[in-house]
């Protein structure tokens, strides 16, 4: 699954591990949703959209 | 060479302890080959060095905590798993040690060879309980992802060979080999999971 983190991240000048930190996980994990190799479960998910104040759609994009 | 304030921070590097262990025991088998030391001194000093496993993983604890060392898994979760395992290593090691030790040095009873040689095997289920405590106790899904990604290699990889070598070995075409091999090869299969986890996650998951 496609995805615009990386993007959103750098409007807001954060680094993989801030976000991480306000995901509360690692910053490995971040990288891999990053980089499409591991799609987030739904509350995961829920948790990165509530932190971008967007809805998932807006983030997660059908390939 | 100058450390800078950063390296000084996150202090010795884990390789430094891992490589003295190395060395320690490299001490320790020359001298038991040359007959400097024998006997119950050769046990001690086998056990010895493993308690350099602990400033080993302090060091790497650190290096986890000042941002470095991306290859390592993060939270107290991974942290609980590494002090598991150590403790389970280490008494290991020891029971190893005792078994060696007092079956050579003594004819003990049935009943204390029994006990002795349960042990070692008590001690290996705590590293099996530890992997699977950590399954439990692990908050990050991905990483918790990598870590049964892990087991089921390591499962798999165990199952295969011991289903080939079983085969092989009723055919009297190989060595008879004691059925605790077995988990040791699990364990080198965590290994592979591991590094089939670098290349297609980039991060090992529990090392």
């Amino acid at each position: 699954m496609k995805n615009r983190l990386k993007v959103l991240r750098a409007e807001r000048s954060w680094s993989q591990q801030d976000l991480a930190d306000r995901l509360e996980v690692s910053r490995q994990s971040v990288n891999a949703i990053e980089t499409g190799k591991y799609d987030p479960s739904l509350p995961l998910a829920f948790r990165i959209a509530e932190t971008f104040d967007m809805s998932i759609e807006e983030i997660f994009l059908r390939k | 060479m100058n450390d800078s304030p950063a390296t000084k921070a996150r202090g010795k590097s884990p390789w430094f302890f891992a490589g003295l262990m190395f060395a320690a025991y490299g001490v320790v088998a020359a001298l038991a080959t040359t007959g400097a030391i024998e006997g119950p001194a050769i046990y001690i000093l086998i056990i010895a060095p493993f308690g350099l496993v602990f400033p080993m993983l302090n060091a790497a604890n650190r290096r986890i905590d000042s941002g470095g060392a991306a290859c390592f898994g993060k939270g107290q979760a991974q942290r609980r798993y590494k002090k598991r395992v150590a403790i389970s290593t280490s008494l290991y090691l020891i029971a190893i040690g005792l078994m060696t030790f007092v079956n050579k040095e003594s004819d003990p009873s049935i009943a204390i060879r029994t006990l002795l040689a349960v042990l070692p095997g008590l001690a290996i289920i705590g590293m099996f309980w530890a992997m699977g405590r950590l399954i439990v106790e692990e908050q990050d899904e991905f990483m918790r992802m990598l870590v049964i990604r892990q087991s089921l290699i390591a499962t798999g990889f165990t199952l295969n060979a011991a289903s080939v070598w079983g085969f092989l070995e009723s055919a009297d075409l190989i060595l008879h080999a004691d059925a605790y091999w077995w988990a040791i090869v699990w364990f080198f299969g965590i290994g592979v999971g591991a590094v089939v986890n670098r290349v297609q996650y980039g991060t090992w998951g529990a090392v």
